[in-house]
């Protein structure tokens, strides 16, 4: 249904967009991720034909958005970053517009609109002026206005944004009930939103694509080892080395690595041990520090999250490696990442296995939390889940 | 090309729509008739000045001089003299009404709407001219009536063509004026600095036959012939001048195809 063939835009020095390539089937919602100013708007507006691009093509249902427009457009919803909205309209009034401007025939206005009035829940609101209302209920209205003349591929760019949680969870709601017989590409730098929502993604940074695969492949291919980071005490000199050495040597165990202790207290270290692939050994692990009478302060298991694959793949320097490279080297950058973004949390990635207060080893945990946020469902990340296990704690 | 029709006046209908609920086209349609209201009584009333008191006082000069003068037409004089002052008011106003026309789509983003939606852009332009030029015709069409009642009571009977047509020629002065604003709004995401552009574009082409007369020559008289004003003058004198007509209706083209090209053009320069 869309096809985008070695696209790029630059304006003048700048590339926006690099020599994009991919497509997507009917059908599909691909979701195209990527961090702010990776050419996300522009891929856009070049694919609803609202910015030529300098070379490459880009077809949509086999119609070319540049020699092809009329025919384009047709055939496209579009929201852009900013819903486009007149002020002084009525909600039903400016629907009733767009769909006339969409080329709806008349005879199908009335129905047409009330259909797109009561997916995006605006019932309500349909006398009220656009200028009056949230910022959360435009954004409906501009999904509405992408959707009144029911277009076979709908354009989102960042759909979600301004929105708060419990309409963003509606909103994801209503572009899964979009899919279907339509093809939709919704743009975000909010990864939950991916995996709640797409079956494909596309990941872009500086203009470049940098991988696009179904969801599950992508999941799937960081299923390698798992890796654990462990904090653990012991108070003689030169313990450190020796302490790696010994879990190095436990079976399941494939390298352990020492991790910067710069913010510990004396006599603590922290690593990162790799295990064999399929392999847990997180209670021999255990076992074993306890056994070697040594304390155990913290013990986390790490698992590559839809975060860690992304930041692996848009962080500058690891761009070129890629996915064989995918491993949980990155997991410091993502801790990093999650506590900026109010939407990704990596709690849910990660799970707490054992926190023991005060220096004393204590018993392992392991709660309905960690079990469910380690069962590597694309759910993991969505709102909802967070807001289950936090009542599940409490 | 049902579609394109429909699609004009679906911009068109969408225009209109925001005058009624604007304050700014509320408050431009109040001065607008309060100062109409002021000039057309004061040219027809005034003791001093007004039309009426001098044809009095040349009427009770002849009559001592006892000379014969020729009559002085005063519905005509009124006319040309009201219509010209109205004229120069409009010229204040009109860049005001079209500043927004686009530099405000392209402010809210709604341009975007516009641009990827089954549309050609000649289409969007002429629903907005169509729309904002109506809006115009609604501030002109009251001063009509004051004229028609001012004339009921003419002797010998003043034939309304008169009036008619320079409404008419006020009507596409005003098109005129719009359609070039229309463009000079489409290059800029400001109002204001899209109505001080208008202005000392429209003010250019209003004095166009003055700078014309200084050139002198062959380009001067060509260049005369463009200026807005006196082309405006032959149709409020009474006088159906194709060449007027088809320069007025130039300039409406002219606008809409430049507005046309400049949102195309936007197209491929925004960065």
């Amino acid at each position: 249904m869309i096809e985008v063939e070695h696209l790029s835009k630059s304006y003048g020095n700048l590339h926006a967009v690099r020599d994009l390539s991919f497509s997507v089937a009917d059908g599909e919602i691909l979701g195209f991720l990527g961090p702010n100013g990776a050419g996300k708007t522009t891929t856009m507006r070049i694919l609803t034909g609202f910015l030529p691009a300098t070379s490459g093509t880009a077809r949509i249902a086999g119609f070319d958005v540049h020699d092809r427009s009329m025919e384009v457009r047709q055939r496209i919803g579009y929201l852009p970053e900013n819903p486009p909205l007149y002020p002084e309209m009525t909600v039903e009034g400016f629907l009733h517009f767009v769909a006339r401007i969409k080329g709806v025939s008349a005879g199908d206005r009335t129905n047409r609109v009330n259909i797109a009035i009561s997916r995006c829940g605006l019932v309500e609101y349909r006398k009220t002026l656009v200028r009056k209302l949230s910022k959360g209920y435009r954004q409906r209205v501009g999904i509405a206005q992408a959707i009144v003349h029911d277009p076979p591929v709908i354009v989102l760019d960042e759909p979600t944004v301004g929105l708060d949680p419990r309409q963003i969870i509606e909103v994801r709601h209503l572009i899964k009930s979009l899919a279907g017989d339509r093809t939709i590409i919704l743009s975000t730098h909010i990864l939950p939103e991916v995996s709640m929502t797409c079956s494909q993604v596309a990941i872009i940074n500086r203009g470049k694509l940098v991988t696009t695969d179904t969801l599950d492949n992508l999941m799937g291919q960081l299923t390698g080892g798992t890796t654990y980071d462990i904090e653990v005490g012991g108070d003689v000199d030169g313990v450190e080395s020796a302490i790696q050495s010994y879990l190095g040597n436990l079976p399941e165990v494939q390298s352990v690595e020492p991790l910067s202790n710069a913010e510990l207290p004396e006599y603590r270290f922290r690593f990162r041990v790799k295990a064999e692939p399929g392999c847990e050994p997180g209670s021999e692990i255990a076992a074993a520090v306890l056994h070697g009478n040594l304390k155990l302060f913290e013990m986390r298991r790490t698992r590559a999250s839809l975060e860690e694959i992304f930041l692996q793949l848009t962080t500058e320097e690891k761009s070129e490696e890629m996915l064989e490279e995918v491993s949980r080297e990155t997991s410091e950058e993502v801790s990093v990442v999650g506590s900026e973004s109010s939407d990704t949390d990596l709690s849910d990635a990660t799970s707490t296995i054992a926190i023991a207060p005060e220096g004393e080893p204590s018993q392992i945990s392991d709660t309905t939390h960690s079990e469910t946020s380690n069962d590597g469902d694309a759910d993991d990340f969505s709102d909802e889940d967070e807001n289950d296990t936090s009542k599940s704690e409490a | 090309m049902k579609q394109v029709l429909s699609n004009i006046i679906a911009i068109y209908r969408k225009e209109l729509q925001s005058y009624f609920v604007s304050p700014l086209a509320m408050a431009i349609a109040g001065i607008f008739w309060l100062i109409a209201g002021f000039f057309f009584t004061t040219i027809l009333l005034d003791p001093q000045r007004g039309i009426l008191a001098q044809v009095a006082a040349q009427t009770a000069m002849e009559s001592q001089m006892g000379v014969e003068a020729p009559p002085i037409d005063v519905p005509y004089q009124f006319m040309q003299f009201f219509l010209s002052t109205i004229a120069s008011l409009s010229l204040f106003i009109l860049p005001i009404l079209s500043m927004g026309l686009y530099a405000e789509e392209r402010k809210r983003g709604t341009l975007e709407l516009l641009a990827t939606s089954p549309l050609y852009n000649w289409t969007v332009a002429t629903g907005k001219l169509l729309g904002v030029v109506t809006f115009y015709a609604t501030l002109t069409a009251p001063l009509l009536l004051y004229e028609a009642i001012t004339f009921s009571s003419a002797e010998p009977p003043f034939p309304p063509t008169i009036p008619l047509l320079g409404h008419l020629g006020l009507i596409l002065l005003a098109a005129s004026v719009l359609s070039l604003g229309m463009f000079v709004s489409s290059l800029t995401d400001s109002t204001i600095l899209s109505a001080v552009l208008t202005f000392a574009l429209i003010l250019f082409l209003w004095v166009i036959n003055l700078i014309a007369e200084n050139i002198g020559g062959a380009f001067g008289e060509a260049l005369g012939h463009l200026s807005l004003l006196e082309n405006y003058n032959t149709l409020v004198q009474g006088i159906v001048d194709t060449s007027s007509i088809i320069l007025f209706a130039s300039y409406i083209f002219l606008g809409i195809f430049l507005t046309a090209q400049s949102i195309e053009a936007l197209r491929f320069q925004r960065s």
